[in-house]
């Protein structure tokens, strides 16, 4: 797979260079290549894609831009020593001298040497004018990854949107800039300005977090010159001399970042930037026709042009200042008691870190020596603080004052002055450039609002258990952290003046806070249980539009709010009585977790990883409802077809104490009362989402204690038949009680945003309101653009509901053995079961009736070519093609769609055994088309060469195939795929030593992550039956391990239709 | 701008229409100006200057050259000049400048301090002429009187040379603003160290101070910063909204500080808002296409 990259080219002036700065757009990709060093150039980039193939991977992806050329730049990358191989071919002398280091560049996500080395290569790619190139980037997805796209470009799509942000508030001013030598024109330009505190900021953070590739290229001349318009290839020499092997060390800084952003306001203010020059004087018709031209060259004599620079810059200086590491900061005091002038004491502070900061008397003290505010130097520090305060001074009149000596640290402001600073000078002068400090009860945050203070705890009686109920309170109105009565409110308020002292602490207070105190003192209001976890769930929720600053909960209330916000978890609870098995930790964690928000009335969603145990912690849940005495009426659980089986087989094992029975075939109930009858002393029914929705009436007539949705995702969407279905069944009619609801799902369901509303209102559906309200509160800005703030209270909301673990958790790795094995139980289609039945039938009498010497290879035969059926018929049918069906005409195959795709969005790698090579060609071909994506696969027939190159490749290409297929005789044995988690056994072998083997593959020394191994079994078939003999270890089994497949001849009638005959399950 | 003709306060009118917003340093031109005696010569200055007769003003390092166009074919050349103040007198309004960190700071922020005399009085000189007999002048022309009207037309524009760049005095004078603001930073510089050493000496701590070198950069450690990006969108970035009425970036740095051209009374104005159009237009664009982002 390829992965796209940007990196910046600055602007190289050159007599035939237009000078303009333009976006190199290039992809790298996995292939085998020998090293390379640097010899007269840079050497060539070798996973490149060359020009033509980045056109057209471009347009299949819609990507390309537009108004591109061809273009070879030098980017400095780390790269890997590597030694040439020795040449085999002796003869061949090298003609040039070899380079005196060889290695090749890294790729993004490779696994980073001990040492690394910066080496310059040459890199082919599409230059992309600034202009294109701000469209181009506006296009980009602003948040997520995309498996083509590198991270580096969500960083560029960032910075496009900060430009686009700058173009809509109008931040930006015209500038003249002067040549700068030879070759080097005036020019016209339109520059941001970052003089908002908001901006600053945002420079620091992007210059803090820039991708180096973004910036990592060196002017560099293509190896093309053009005398008397044609195009000639410059000499070796020339070459030499025009690009020197020369690498750019890594850099950052926000300096770069600002020119970079510079070239992006500056390109898209000047399209369609042509009005007319009617009434403008020679001068500005100039300028204006510079700014609106490509290339903003403005043909000028070097003393008018230094008039309009030197006019546009104090234009410019006036707002904004330049991008120094530190910054003038004025820090307000609060007077002395018993006094009432306040004190403004100047200091530096650090643009990067603001928290970082010296008073004045340093900065003059250091004199002309630099000065260190923790890891920031500070050049010149005395004029940086002069500077900043005289700016300051034109925003703030009031600090002339407090000038007047050589060198001023701290002044007093009247009471008037400092009102005039909090209120609106502070935000003023924060725009300004100058940084600027307010005593906490008055820095203009949420704790300065007049709010409340609260204290609640449950009533004497009250288990915590119901969310409308009230508690037991009390409140405080409170300001900047002291708390005060209404009538000293009132007392203070009639004072006249704006900034007040309470208490030792001064306070500002509003007009309208008065009024809003008295609506809520009179209103008498009472606290549920449910406002009080919404209060002390998410910052900033207001109670009757006062904010809550403190909230100090009772110690029983406080336990509750612990556990429902997951600060605490949960009691874990041990497996239930009647529960025949064991629970790891953390699914007694589970279970006391699902227990918890049962007890609420809260519905849950175990999204648990892949092979952790949601089936068992469901079904402990049930038995542990059982033994307590709750179970009183049946529970419906939905599941996809293809693990209704494995659901049965499971509760069969652990949980033989409930009574379970399928909603399923042709033979099931069809109306009330026959299903109603069939339900006597049920616990739990099993049915498909197919059935959920053709039989919803039905469903919907009996009294269910609860409904469980397995595989959530499949009511992603709100509109679908069945996500209707199961919300109905969700919320039964005012006849029956309440149901509990619980979804199980292995996918990251937090993290989608657009499944999670469907999610919850089956679930709990106050919880994220009306579908509208939800698409444009959340949904848009989070997928949208990735709004993290969104995201975060979204998350707070729905996070008490959702407990998601995964196997690499630390207190689950520690739980969980090395290699987890999970038995895959599916069905088979009604085509499987047909042609099952059919060949067991036919074989089994032709078996019968051949003479002794034949019926060994005959019974062979019969148990292949079962196997081959629980597979898929077309296998078993030998068909070549996959077709539409595919799909369908297997259970197996279903299923283990679906657990592919949990591995594939987990970014996780599988090895995929299977004894047949037609079933793998068959698979590989649906598997390509259904990820679309490679998928190897490695049988008897792959050549050597090819087998390395399939291996390596897994292993080593960051991008590489996730999915891998081996055939069990070919990919047993000799490969190390440690890269891969999961292992998959799709048809079984007789012998577990061998499947064990093939295992061993992905589970080796060198494996840092849990391996999980999925067999598949066809339940009631002749798999389920190897299965168990294998299990139980059985007298048949040791022959089996012990001697192959020889005993199969010998055995006898009876034994060999038990061993092959279709089980009714 | 209009001159009232006959009325003697005319150039008054002048002040009140237009330059009541000029900084103080541009009044106290044109009142050195106004100070003038003889009225009606001064309205045949305004009349050539408005109509465009000055060609050119360039400031030739301490001199003004001028170019106006008069009865001749060929322009006069107009040289104006102040009294340089010599580099020993530098030094002492320098040394009166660093005494206050306002003036610094004033300067620094482009503005000229209104008590800035106070610091050219240690050196016993004026920063502004204190009467227009100490404007040094020449024209090539035939008229014998000095202030001629071609001199004096180049004085009613050199008062908008001055809101351009206050600067420019300081230039006449013998300093100009990157030399000044050198200077006064070396003198700044001098003074500071001093006390710091003084200081030093008197807390006897003697750590000399060394130079921590550079550290290397993070990605020298760790390389996978190459590429390595896991920020999301700024929260204030999500949905892009236009600015307020009035507060976009042309809207605070106001007028464009540069000359007029007499000929052409509007330009500025118009340049303006050819501008100002412009952005809203490009801001328009912008939303729109920031709303299309990642669709």
């Amino acid at each position: 797979m390829s992965l796209l990259h940007a990196t910046w080219l600055p602007a190289i002036r050159t007599s035939s260079s237009s000078g303009q700065p333009a976006l190199l757009v290039w992809a790298d990709t996995w292939r085998v290549a020998t090293p390379e060093g640097p010899g007269l150039t840079p050497a060539l980039h070798p996973f490149t894609l060359s020009h033509d193939d980045l056109r057209a991977w471009l347009s299949e992806r819609d990507l390309l831009p537009g108004g591109c050329i061809d273009a070879t730049a030098c980017l400095t990358l780390p790269s890997r020593t590597v030694k040439p191989r020795k040449s085999r071919n002796k003869k061949e002398e090298p003609a040039v001298e070899p380079p005196g280091w060889t290695g090749l560049p890294m790729q993004a996500g490779e696994p980073i040497p001990k040492q690394t080395e910066w080496w310059p290569w040459q890199v082919q790619g599409l230059a992309v004018e600034a202009s294109a190139a701000t469209e181009w980037l506006s296009r980009l997805p602003l948040s997520g990854t995309n498996p083509d796209l590198a991270d580096e470009l969500r960083w560029w799509s960032h910075l496009q949107r900060w430009a686009l942000s700058l173009v809509a508030r109008g931040r930006w001013i015209p500038q003249m800039e002067l040549s700068k030598g030879e070759g080097y024109p005036h020019r016209a330009r339109w520059v941001p300005l970052l003089n908002r505190e908001e901006d600053r900021r945002r420079l620091e953070d992007l210059a803090a977090s820039l991708p180096l590739v973004a910036t990592c290229a060196l002017p560099w001349r293509e190896p093309l010159g053009r005398r008397s318009n044609r195009t000639t290839r410059l000499r070796p020499e020339a070459m030499r001399a025009a690009n020197p092997v020369a690498s750019c060390r890594p850099r950052s800084g926000r300096l770069r970042v600002a020119t970079l952003l510079e070239d992006l306001v500056d390109a898209q203010l000047r399209m369609d930037f042509e009005p007319s020059t009617d009434g403008l004087d020679p001068l500005l018709t100039l300028w204006q026709e510079a700014l609106g031209s490509d290339t903003g060259v403005i043909e000028i004599g070097d003393e008018e042009a230094e008039r309009l620079a030197t006019a546009s810059h104090h234009w410019r200086e006036g707002i904004a200042g330049g991008f120094a590491a530190a910054r003038t900061c004025l820090e307000l005091h609060t007077p002395p008691d018993g006094e009432d002038l306040w004190e403004l004491r100047f200091g530096l502070q650090a643009e990067a870190d603001p928290s970082l900061k010296l008073p004045a008397a340093a900065a003059w003290a250091s004199g002309a020596e630099m000065l260190q505010l923790g890891e920031i130097q500070v050049d010149q520090p005395g004029e940086v603080l002069l500077e900043g305060l005289g700016r300051a001074l034109t925003v703030f009149p009031p600090i002339e004052r407090g000038l007047e000596s050589a060198t001023p640290d701290t002044m007093q402001l009247t009471p008037a002055e400092a009102f005039v600073l909090v209120r609106t000078a502070a935000r003023q002068l924060r725009d300004a450039g100058v940084g600027v400090e307010l005593p906490p009860s008055l820095s203009g945050g949420l704790a300065s609002r007049l709010g409340l203070s609260i204290k609640a705890e449950l009533p004497e009686r009250s288990r915590g258990f119901t969310l409308g109920e009230c508690l037991e309170w009390e409140w405080d109105l409170m300001i900047g952290g002291v708390t005060l009565t209404l009538r000293e409110l009132e007392r203070l308020s009639g004072k006249r003046s704006p900034l007040v002292r309470h208490k030792g602490a001064w306070i500002e207070l509003r007009p309208n806070d008065l009024k809003n105190a008295e609506r809520f003192c009179g209103a008498k209001p009472e606290l549920s249980l449910d406002d009080a976890l919404r209060l002390t769930g998410t910052e900033g929720e207001l109670l009757m539009r006062m904010p809550v600053h403190r909230f100090d909960a009772g110690p029983r209330l406080q336990s509750v709010l612990e556990q429902y916000h997951q600060q605490k978890a949960p009691d874990p609870l041990p497996a239930p009585e009647g529960f025949s098995g064991q629970l790891r930790p953390y699914q007694e964690r589970g279970l006391g977790w699902l227990a918890f928000l049962h007890r609420f009335d809260q519905g849950a969603c175990l999204a648990d990883d892949m092979g952790l145990g949601k089936t068992i912690q469901l079904l402990a849940f049930l038995q542990h409802l059982k033994a307590e005495q709750e179970l009183k009426r049946p529970v419906l659980l939905v599941a996809p077809t293809s693990v209704l089986t494995n659901w049965r087989r499971e509760a069969e094992s652990f949980t033989p104490e409930l009574a379970v029975i399928e909603h399923y075939g042709p033979r099931r109930p069809s109306t009330p009362v026959e299903l109603k009858k069939a339900l006597k002393d049920v616990d739990l029914v099993l049915t498909s989402y197919g059935l959920l929705q053709r039989d919803s009436e039905l469903l919907e007539t009996q009294d269910w204690q609860g409904v469980v949705i397995d595989e959530a995702q499949a009511i992603k969407n709100p509109g679908a038949k069945q996500s209707q279905a199961a919300r109905d069944l969700a919320r039964p009619g005012r006849s029956k009680s309440n149901r509990f609801r619980i979804a199980l799902t292995g996918t990251p369901v937090e993290n989608r945003v657009s499944e999670l509303w469907a999610l919850m209102d089956f679930l709990n559906p106050k919880v994220l309101g009306e579908e509208d309200f939800f698409r444009q509160r959340y949904r848009m800005p989070i997928e949208r653009y990735g709004d993290m703030s969104s995201l975060r209270d979204l998350k707070g909301r729905v996070g008490p509901f959702i407990l998601r673990r995964l196997k690499t958790d630390k207190t689950i790795i520690s739980d969980l053995p090395e290699k987890v094995e999970l038995s895959e139980w599916v069905g088979l289609s009604k085509e499987q079961k047909s042609l099952y039945s059919k060949t067991v039938e036919d074989t089994l009498d032709a078996i019968a009736r051949a003479p002794r010497g034949q019926r060994h290879g005959q019974v062979l035969a019969l148990l292949t070519r079962l196997k081959q059926i629980c597979n898929h018929p077309a296998l078993a049918l030998s068909e070549g093609a996959v077709d539409d069906g595919f799909l369908g005409r297997s259970a197996k195959l279903q299923r283990l769609e679906e657990i592919l795709d949990e591995v594939i969005e987990a970014g996780d790698r599988a090895l995929l055994f299977t004894q047949f090579a037609e079933w793998g060609h068959l698979l590989q071909a649906w598997m390509q088309q259904r990820w679309k994506s490679e998928v190897p696969f490695l049988h008897g027939g792959t050549r050597k060469s090819e087998r390395q190159a399939m291996v390596d490749r897994f292993q080593e290409d960051p991008r590489g195939p996730q999915l891998f297929l081996l055939s069990l005789k070919a990919g047993g044995v000799g490969l190390n795929l440690t890269r891969a988690s999961h292992v998959f056994h799709i048809d079984r072998w007789w012998n577990p030593a061998v499947e064990n083997q093939a295992t061993d593959r992905a589970y080796r020394i060198g494996q840092t992550n849990r391996v999980m191994v999925h067999k598949f079994i066809t339940s009631g078939s002749v798999e389920e039956k190897i299965d168990r003999m294998i299990r139980e270890k059985s007298r048949l089994a040791e022959d089996v391990i012990g001697s192959g497949e020889d005993w199969l001849g010998s055995l006898g009638g009876d034994q060999l239709r038990n061993l092959v005959a279709l089980e009714d399950t | 701008m209009t001159l009232n003709n006959g009325n003697t306060n005319g150039i008054t009118a002048i002040g009140d229409d237009g330059l009541g917003q000029q900084p103080w340093w541009v009044e106290q031109w044109m009142e050195l100006i106004n100070g003038y005696r003889f009225k009606k010569r001064l309205e045949r200055a305004w009349g050539y200057a408005r109509e465009g007769h000055v060609t050119s003003i360039r400031f030739e390092g301490r001199r003004v050259h001028a170019r106006v166009q008069g009865t001749d074919e060929a322009p006069y050349k107009v040289k104006l000049w102040l009294d340089v103040l010599n580099d020993e007198d530098w030094g002492y309004v320098l040394e009166a400048l660093t005494q206050k960190a306002r003036w610094s700071a004033q300067l620094l922020a482009g503005i000229m301090p209104s008590d800035i005399e106070r610091a050219f009085a240690a050196s016993g000189k004026r920063l502004f002429p204190f009467k227009l007999q100490e404007v040094r002048s020449e024209c090539s022309c035939p008229d014998k009187a000095n202030p001629c009207k071609h001199i004096s037309a180049v004085y009613f524009l050199m008062g908008d040379r001055f809101s351009e760049d206050p600067f420019v005095l300081f230039q006449l004078r013998g300093r100009n603003r990157t030399r000044l603001l050198e200077d006064l930073a070396e003198h700044r510089r001098k003074a500071l160290a001093e006390r710091a050493a003084a200081a030093k000496d008197e807390k006897k701590a003697s750590t000399p101070h060394e130079a921590t070198p550079m550290p290397p950069h993070a990605a020298v450690q760790d390389p996978a910063l190459w590429w390595r990006y896991n920020r999301s969108l700024d929260g204030d970035l999500v949905v892009i909204t236009p600015t307020m009425e009035g507060d976009t970036g042309l809207d605070a740095a106001g007028e464009l500080p540069l000359a007029e051209d007499p000929r052409f009374v509007e330009a500025r104005s118009t340049f303006l808002n050819n501008l100002k159009a412009h952005g809203q237009a490009s801001a328009q664009k912008a939303m729109l296409q920031a709303m299309a982002a990642g669709s």
